[in-house]
């Protein structure tokens, strides 16, 4: 009798454990069908994300929208089955941030066969196969337009300058795009720039501390850096104090400095009398979650199985020259400003 | 016996090929950059080896007893997540830390509970609470990337303008697991139970306590190693801790800790394992070496130095084999050495 007792407890248990997982209120029939959209995403690494997820869930549930959520925690398989899991209970629509670019392939061909329609947020798929709804911004163009700040910067010292690129995760498009965006100016200007010094850092600060660290010690005389995300610049800080490089713009020493991502801490770090960052690339985060969110929810709305278009944020680079004007445009500095 | 001490050299050659392994590589890089060999970086590999250092030891006591730690890299996790938390809600250093460094200790004693009362094996207890203790760490933190004030950076502070804090943490560290090892009976305890854990029964003593005394161990190492991790980088993310079981269990198996248990030392086993994986990092830095091939040779250079490692292993057991028909032979040392030569092979 004894087992029985103790397998009739478990199971208790876990229908309790159940029935407090379940939603504790259902939405009121107001006559009009609820719709559901799942929304992948991976960890909320960065402010960016942080601020994308938060933007996006919040505009869908202001708009009546039921929405499913799943983090893959940076794991694209994890994020495979959650998708496919997504598409088992019939989702009106799916919006995903890819784990990486290949997974966002497959993501894309799961949702096209099931006929639900899918958006893809801030990383791009490998190829443009599939159908989906894909708004990202052109790392390329707005890394180079924030790298060319800083090398018209660099051309005031009146010397060569020695520059250093902290690189994101190469299985990142955005990460490849951004480093492109570098190169473009630095080959454009063989006059003004030696070879840079390329450090790895995998999206991970403790990586990126070691590496940037190395590369300080081989290369003292690096005075111009270019990290792929603004949310390694406490890393940046750490290892240029002790060095006595860590200098606000105008001050003797000062490394040439820029980023792209345009969150909190780079606006913080951009404030006249307290600036050290001279320029960074800005992603229009609201306007892509705003741009991506309407397409969805028309494409849900008219029916369609599976909408396609290719939805570019232009970006723009805040620079130490465009600060009085461009400020409140970039999406840290509302925050920042607590707008 | 002759025999063995004509091989005197090459058992000492042996015995600390590591150590030479070590030398060897920092040599050939400090061929390729003069700065290498500086004084500041080799600063540098010891303040980028601290934290994982840290978590190294730990594993070192779990490995010793033929156990291994998975969960490692979610105990910092968790760590950091308290820490980061409290910090942000206004709490001083001085209370955040204690308590991140329970949180930690706490979740190895929960390794411990189900290893060594529940009897469950350890690879697959830690696995689970791997994925558990990152998936706490998420719930905590709702997945946010959260940086820490000023005043918890204190990674680059040097005591007395001289030693870095990570390094002198990561010093007092291994003297602590070395005093513990060779010295107390707790450690002779540990060496004679990942030895052989039925003779240790046998001979009396609390096998379930010692195991659960390196999870524990374990943890709190893993604890301490987030706080310096965190003095350094700044902030807590989701991928804080990922990946550092890897290298933890790559160093004390660089340094000679056998997987099996029973063999193996925190120092310099475990340090200068760390110091040599931290070195190839470096040193690939210094040479410029493209970033989609660094990850490849580092792993390359890591599976080199470990096979060096399991042959020597091998050649030190067949040496110091005793050998009476070859002891018989004294009188023909040439022979005998002939025999010998065989008897590697």
């Amino acid at each position: 009798m004894k087992p029985l007792v103790r397998i009739f407890s478990v199971l208790l248990v876990f229908a309790f454990l159940m029935a407090a997982c379940t939603p504790a209120t259902q939405p009121a029939d107001s006559g009009k069908k609820q719709y559901t959209i799942c929304f992948a995403f991976q960890d909320l690494e960065t402010e960016f994300w942080m601020a994308g997820h938060k933007a996006i869930t919040e505009t869908l549930k202001a708009r009546g929208y039921k929405v499913v959520e799943v983090n893959s925690q940076e794991d694209a398989n994890k994020q495979l089955e959650q998708v496919k899991n997504c598409i088992a209970q019939k989702v009106d629509g799916i919006i995903v941030i890819p784990v990486d670019g290949s997974i966002a392939l497959k993501l894309i061909a799961e949702a096209n066969k099931a006929g639900i329609p899918i958006g893809i947020f801030n990383r791009p798929p490998q190829s443009d196969e599939g159908n989906a709804l894909t708004v990202v911004a052109n790392n390329e163009k707005i890394a180079e337009a924030t790298v060319e700040y800083m090398a018209q910067e660099a051309k005031k010292l009146g010397r060569k300058v020695k520059p250093l690129i902290m690189v994101g995760d190469l299985g990142d498009p955005n990460a490849v795009g951004r480093k492109q965006g570098f190169y473009n100016v630095i080959n454009k200007y063989p006059d003004l720039f030696e070879t840079p010094v390329e450090v790895a850092t995998k999206w991970n600060a403790d990586v990126a501390r070691d590496g940037l660290q190395a590369a300080m010690t081989a290369n003292p005389d690096i005075d111009f850096i270019f990290t792929s995300s603004d949310f390694l610049y406490p890393t940046i800080q750490g290892v240029l104090e002790p060095l006595g490089k860590w200098k606000k713009i105008g001050e003797e020493g000062h490394v040439i400095m820029g980023g792209l991502d345009g969150d909190k801490t780079a606006c913080s770090l951009m404030q006249p009398g307290n600036a050290y960052v001279d320029a960074t690339g800005v992603q229009d985060l609201y306007f892509e979650a705003q741009t991506l969110l309407d397409a969805i929810v028309k494409a849900i709305e008219a029916g369609e199985k599976q909408p396609d278009a290719w939805l570019d944020d232009p970006g723009f680079a805040l620079t130490q020259g465009n600060m009085a004007t461009k400020e409140m445009d970039m999406w840290g500095c509302k925050l920042f400003h607590g707008k | 016996m002759r025999i063995q001490t004509n091989h005197r050299w090459l058992l000492f050659v042996l015995r600390n090929i590591s150590l030479l392994l070590f030398v060897f590589i920092f040599v050939a890089f400090s061929l390729f950059n003069e700065r290498f060999a500086s004084l500041r970086n080799f600063e540098n590999i010891i303040l980028a080896s601290a934290d994982v250092g840290i978590v190294a030891i730990g594993m070192t006591f779990v490995l010793l007893t033929g156990g291994i730690d998975l969960s490692v890299g979610a105990t910092m996790y968790i760590t950091g997540a308290i820490v980061a938390l409290m910090l942000e809600d206004g709490w001083g250093v001085a209370a955040a830390i204690p308590c991140g460094i329970l949180a930690g200790t706490l979740w190895g004693c929960f390794n411990a509970l189900l290893i060594s009362r529940v009897r469950i094996i350890p690879f697959m207890v830690t696995l689970g609470t791997l994925t558990a203790g990152r998936g706490l760490g998420l719930l905590i933190t709702e997945s946010r990337h959260i940086s820490v004030p000023n005043e918890m950076r204190f990674g680059a502070v040097r005591v007395f303008d001289l030693v870095p804090i990570p390094v002198l943490v990561f010093a007092l560290m291994v003297l602590v697991a070395v005093v513990i090892l060779k010295y107390t009976p707790f450690g002779r305890q540990i060496y004679a139970m990942g030895n052989d854990v039925e003779a240790a029964k046998k001979a009396g003593l609390d096998t379930t306590r010692l195991t659960a005394a390196v999870y524990i161990i374990s943890g709190f190492c893993a604890a301490v190693a987030s706080v310096i991790s965190i003095s350094q980088v700044g902030s807590v993310s989701a991928s804080f801790g990922r990946g550092i079981e890897f290298q933890a269990i790559a160093a004390s198996v660089l340094g000679g800790t056998s997987l099996f248990g029973g063999v193996g030392n925190v120092f310099p086993g475990t340090v200068i394992g760390i110091l040599l994986i931290q070195m190839i990092q470096n040193g690939l830095i210094f040479m410029r070496v493209d970033l989609y091939l660094q990850e490849m040779v580092k792993a390359l250079v890591i599976l080199f130095a470990v096979f060096v490692d399991a042959q020597r292993m091998g050649l030190i057991k067949r040496l110091e084999r005793r050998n009476i028909r070859l002891e018989k032979r004294i009188a023909r040392p040439a022979e005998a050495k002939k025999l010998e030569w065989t008897a590697w092979q």
